[in-house]
């Protein structure tokens, strides 16, 4: 039992991230109906940029000292006389790290939106009113063009990055067992889940959350009613690139970076597919039911059956429920 | 083609090859082929195998997603399935079929096996299409791919680590150089293109165009959603599962990463390019796809000079060319190569008249 509730936490854990992960997604796809498959590549984008602003600009030498390493007095103080693996030690490691970290998010926001953006302008943009078909496919063309992009700028080597949040061990007792936890991914999940609430709050109460709802419900009256409907298409892939940011700086902390991690992209796909493409809750169910499902695999089987847990799962819901658990289905008219 | 075109008769109307200009194109490409695999030099025997491996299987696609209308993004898998379908059977039959019959009994048998795969394949089909379609056979390619590379069933498949495959035995002759394999491939290649194009003519391929320009219509109508659908699958896989083969006998060696994404994502791409539901779009594509990652390469080198250093530049360059060709197709000219070769031809059929 004990076991069973550390690999639930686990799963609960990874499917926080999954979740946001798909909000850009489903975000996109409400406002443009566009799946974007190259969102996985999106996130790796964001993951090479907070390596950027967070190892190699600190590492160069022109950089100033406290970028790399923020040691004041204080801080090398409480330092001393401390023992290895304290939860201290790694809180003071954090903070040390701190001034790297913060710019290395803020770069990798900025610089993922103006991907988002850029993407948009070029590609969606000319794009609007033709077929979901071309659509799709010039996403997939994107996903060569960005993986390309990816290894000319940054090489195709894995690396290490710092951590979000100070990575001590959080132990506790449950059923007898030893739930064994790290902080870091604890503020992950956290921070996952209080974006996905904020993103769903902004759409349902705020003036451009209307506006994409009306879009997605109907291009050409949103266009009349006086939305500007251009206008919403770049914010929800500024929104989709952002989110994908920091799903990529959390990525990126948790597995190291490498190319490998555009191919995220393609599971959540399945798992957004699975929740339905235009449902908030539906995806978030279908995020953290898969976190859950493929951590149990994991324990059950072995490590590398996992990874098809979200493809198996799409499958037997799209034999089932064809628009997905939570999705609506698209009315015909011949 | 406005002149010359006269028919007299529904037989002559009906012919695979209903006009001149077809059947002096289709005799022509046979003289060609042969002169080729004759002067050719390795290097061009070599780049035209793999052409004529991918053009077997774009042909396959092309049924499914250019006449059928249904999107797959996940066909390598088939291609992993004939390769592997051929060398576990030349393994397990080895010694039962006399070694000159071989050819003759598993490349039918693993072609099958992956028509029925495909099927099941393309059981979500029914229920779903476009874009859930896209991602079910997706997902279908990566648990095909993972099922692979189980050690599970690595005394068959090899695992990770790929296996070797056969040689292909005709009747005793036995082709062990690229460009005996390049006459099989010719042959097979060709015959799947007049395959494609014959079953367009008959009424399999009227029932799949119908329920391309709009599923339910073509239900009202009498055509079998349930039936054709599943046969569309079922033949394009099959075309995909001999592909598969071809590639298992050209090449020494098979490995599970060979068929990846990356491998569906070519034969999607190629057919875009090429023109989708279109006879000739997948040679036009098959032909730029192949030919763009050798020309980047070759350029690439004379302006570095062969600079070591820059060599790690060409795999992503034609990664992110075959990205942009993509896009470029989509945008600028949807209807893939085939409709710019048609534009010229007009022209050139009305000259010294109005090109419209």
């Amino acid at each position: 039992m004990g076991q069973f509730v550390q690999f639930a936490i686990n799963g609960l854990m990874s499917g926080a991230i999954y979740a946001l992960i798909a909000v850009g997604i489903v975000s996109v796809f409400k406002a443009t109906k566009v799946v974007n498959f190259a969102h996985g590549y999106l996130i790796m984008f964001g993951a090479y940029f907070y390596y950027t602003f967070a190892v190699i600009i600190p590492g160069q030498e022109w950089a100033p000292a406290w970028l790399a390493s923020w040691e004041p007095a204080w801080l090398m103080e409480s330092r001393e006389g401390l023992p290895m693996f304290s939860p201290m030690g790694a809180v003071l490691d954090w903070a040390q790290n701190l001034p790297r970290i913060l710019f290395g998010i803020a770069g990798a926001l900025v610089a993922n939106a103006i991907v988002g953006r850029i993407i948009e302008r070029t590609l969606m943009r000319p794009l609007m009113g033709q077929s979901v078909f071309a659509m799709i496919m010039i996403t997939v063309g994107l996903i060569s063009i960005m993986s390309g992009a990816a290894s000319i700028i940054w090489t195709a080597d894995a690396d290490f990055v710092p951590h979000i949040a100070p990575n001590a061990p959080i132990r506790f007792e449950m059923f007898g067992t030893t739930i064994f936890l790290f902080g870091a991914d604890l503020v992950n999940m956290l921070i996952a889940l209080f974006i996905f609430a904020g993103i769903v709050l902004m759409v349902r109460y705020t003036k451009s959350g209307v506006a994409i709802r009306a879009t997605a419900e109907d291009q050409s009256t949103a266009y009349s009613m006086g939305i500007s409907v251009p206008k919403v298409f770049s914010r929800a892939w500024v929104l989709a690139s952002t989110t994908g940011a920091i799903a990529g700086a959390i990525l990126a902390t948790r597995n190291g970076i490498s190319p490998s991690l555009g191919l995220f992209g393609f599971s959540v796909l399945a798992i957004v597919l699975m929740g339905g493409l235009d449902s908030y809750i539906g995806v978030f169910l279908a995020a953290l039911a898969v976190g859950v499902m493929e951590a149990m695999t994991q324990w059950q089987l072995g490590g590398d059956w996992a990874e098809i847990v979200p493809y198996v799962a799409v499958l037997v819901v799209l034999l089932i429920r064809p628009h997905g658990l939570f999705g609506s289905k698209e009315v015909e008219r011949i | 083609m406005i002149n010359g075109n006269l028919k007299a008769s529904y037989a002559a109307d009906e012919r695979v090859l209903n006009n001149s200009y077809k059947q002096l194109f289709v005799y022509g490409m046979m003289a060609v082929l042969a002169c080729f695999a004759t002067f050719a030099n390795d290097y061009m025997i070599l780049i035209a195998c793999k052409m004529g491996i991918l053009l077997i299987a774009v042909v396959g696609v092309n049924i499914l997603t250019g006449y059928t209308g249904l999107i797959s993004l996940g066909h390598a898998a088939f291609v992993a399935i004939g390769a592997y379908g051929v060398t576990i059977l030349d393994n397990v039959l080895m010694g039962v079929v006399p070694e000159g019959l071989m050819f003759f009994v598993i490349v039918p048998l693993a072609v099958a096996i992956t028509a029925i795969i495909g099927i099941f394949v393309g059981l979500p089909s029914l229920r779903v299409k476009g874009l859930y379609l896209a991602v079910a056979t997706l997902a279908a390619n990566f648990i095909v791919i993972f099922l692979i590379e189980q050690d599970l069933f690595a005394p068959w498949t090899g695992g990770m680590v790929g296996v070797n495959t056969p040689s292909p035995n005709l009747l005793g002759w036995v082709l062990d150089t690229n460009r005996e394999m390049f006459i099989l491939i010719a042959i097979i290649a060709f015959a799947s293109l007049l395959a494609a194009q014959n079953l367009i003519r008959t009424r399999v391929g009227r029932a799949f165009i119908a329920i391309r320009d709009r599923d339910y219509s073509a239900e009202i109508l009498g055509i079998s959603l349930l039936r054709y659908k599943l046969t569309s699958f079922a033949l394009s896989a099959a075309f995909c599962g001999l592909a598969g083969a071809m590639f298992a006998y050209f090449y020494a060696r098979i490995l599970p990463e060979q068929f990846e994404l990356d491998l569906s994502l070519e034969l999607v791409a190629a057919l875009i390019v090429g023109g989708m539901g279109r006879t000739m779009g997948p040679v036009f594509g098959v032909i730029l796809i192949v030919m763009m990652p050798e020309v980047i390469k070759v350029v690439f080198a004379y302006f570095t000079g062969g600079d070591a250093s820059a060599a790690r530049y060409t795999a992503p360059l034609q990664e992110i060319a075959f990205g942009l060709l993509l896009v470029f197709f989509l945008l600028k000219e949807p209807l893939g190569i085939n409709q710019i070769t048609d534009r010229i031809l007009r022209a050139a059929n009305r000259w010294p008249f109005a090109r419209g």
